[in-house]
């Protein structure tokens, strides 16, 4: 997709030392186009700040009413390591650095069921023993 | 001398010499009823007691002092003058018990005059506490064990002031209401329109924002203030979705045609519940 009109501008920029990284608000202007995906928000963001966009994580976009305005937050760290110990994990997760396993609801549910039956620290164990 | 005053001094130097006599009668007589044991002061003596007879060896004592001032000799180190100031601190840290027992000394003295006290007299009684307890109590306790509660209506509990109406009848809450109704006709779009109609001052020309816009503008903005300050992103309530559907979509245009009730002031009646024709608002037409 080409990138066309799409611009980006920065607001509110600050250098936040205690967590080793710059933050700011991005501003997307993208007249008559549809939301902008993150990748490409992230990619013109280390153009404009000379770093790999692998250290850079963008959240939290909200276009307004009536389109073509686009507001999230944007974050650049200093290296990837210190990226790694601050970010929250769902972050890491839509970047590919973690994998949070998710057994899905049911298993979850049912697990619960199974260690009401037991008391005290037997419940740990239960967990572990999938009846099939 | 002349001779007058010779025959006054002798006069009197007579009286002090009988007078004398009399004391020392008296004394003797006191004396003598101390040693058959009529003044009982196993128990100490009383404050008044007390009081009289430390006055009384200040006096002594004082004569003595003018005494031997008049006679010319010193009073340099007279163990008198110590005793003078010793009890005239007495004394002095008597005074406020005195103070204290003043009002019941006065009483005793006030009957002994009037010789007797009249038993209808109000300052003989004092404060009943008693008398302050709810005596009702014990009658509606006992009421109650009888019959069973007469009403099951719940009564709220009386915790904070409210607005009084019993006195209010219905005429004058129908007055009331029809007041409240004008005003709030007399503030509508037509009769507004009509004013700046009529108005023979200078036409004023606003951006017109309803109150409405201008609330949801103002949470708006606060909102992404404080998102922009910490960076974070807010979920918003369906309540609060619909809110700003309303304000930036097109359903504010049906109340376009829309226009309040004035029968109070047309008709001097308040407008009816059930006559007013409520119009569903249906979301972006």
């Amino acid at each position: 997709m080409s990138e066309g009109a799409a611009t980006i501008r920065t607001r509110k920029f600050m250098t936040n030392r205690l967590l080793c990284r710059k933050q700011m608000i991005v501003d997307v202007l993208h007249p008559g186009k549809a939301t902008i995906p993150k990748t490409e928000v992230r990619e013109k963001l280390a153009k404009m700040y000379k770093t790999t966009p692998d250290v850079i994580f963008c959240f939290g976009f909200r276009t307004k009413f009536g389109g073509g305005k686009t507001s999230g937050f944007g974050l650049i760290y200093d290296s990837l390591d210190f990226a790694k110990k601050f970010e929250p994990k769902y972050r890491l997760q839509r970047h590919g650095l973690l994998e949070i396993k998710k057994s899905g609801r049911k298993q979850r549910k049912e697990r619960k069921n199974r260690q009401k039956k037991v008391r005290g620290t037997k419940k740990a164990k239960v967990g572990a023993a999938k009846k099939k | 001398m002349s001779g007058e005053e010779v025959g006054e001094a002798v006069s009197l130097l007579e009286t002090v010499e009988s007078q004398t006599q009399d004391v020392t009668k008296l004394v003797d007589h006191l004396h003598q009823k101390v040693m058959e044991g009529g003044y009982s002061t196993s128990k100490g003596i009383s404050f008044l007691e007390l009081k009289y007879q430390l006055l009384l060896s200040y006096l002594i004592d004082l004569t003595y002092i003018t005494l031997q001032k008049s006679q010319g000799s010193s009073i340099q180190g007279d163990p008198a003058v110590e005793r003078l100031v010793e009890i005239r601190t007495v004394l002095e840290k008597m005074r406020p018990i005195d103070k204290k027992l003043k009002y019941q000394v006065d009483k005793v003295v006030r009957t002994a005059a009037s010789g007797g006290t009249d038993s209808s007299d109000p300052l003989r009684y004092r404060a009943n506490p008693d008398n302050l307890i709810n005596k009702l109590e014990d009658v509606s306790e006992s009421e109650s064990e009888g019959e069973e509660k007469k009403s099951k209506l719940y009564q709220p509990p009386k915790l904070t002031a409210m607005h009084y109406e019993g006195d209010e009848t219905e005429q004058d809450r129908d007055q009331k209401i029809l007041e409240r109704a004008k005003k709030r006709a007399l503030s509508t779009s037509m009769l507004r329109e009509l004013r700046e109609e009529l108005n023979e001052g200078p036409t004023e020309i606003r951006e017109t924002t309803s109150a409405q816009r201008s609330r949801a503008e103002k949470k708006l903005r606060e909102r992404t203030e404080y998102e922009e300050e910490n960076f974070m992103r807010f979920s918003v309530s369906k309540k609060d979705k619909n809110e700003m559907k309303k304000v930036a979509g097109f359903s504010s245009l049906n109340n376009l045609t829309h226009f309040d009730d004035i029968s109070a002031l047309t008709e001097g009646r308040t407008p009816q519940a059930g006559s007013s024709k409520k119009r569903k608002q249906s979301g972006k037409a």
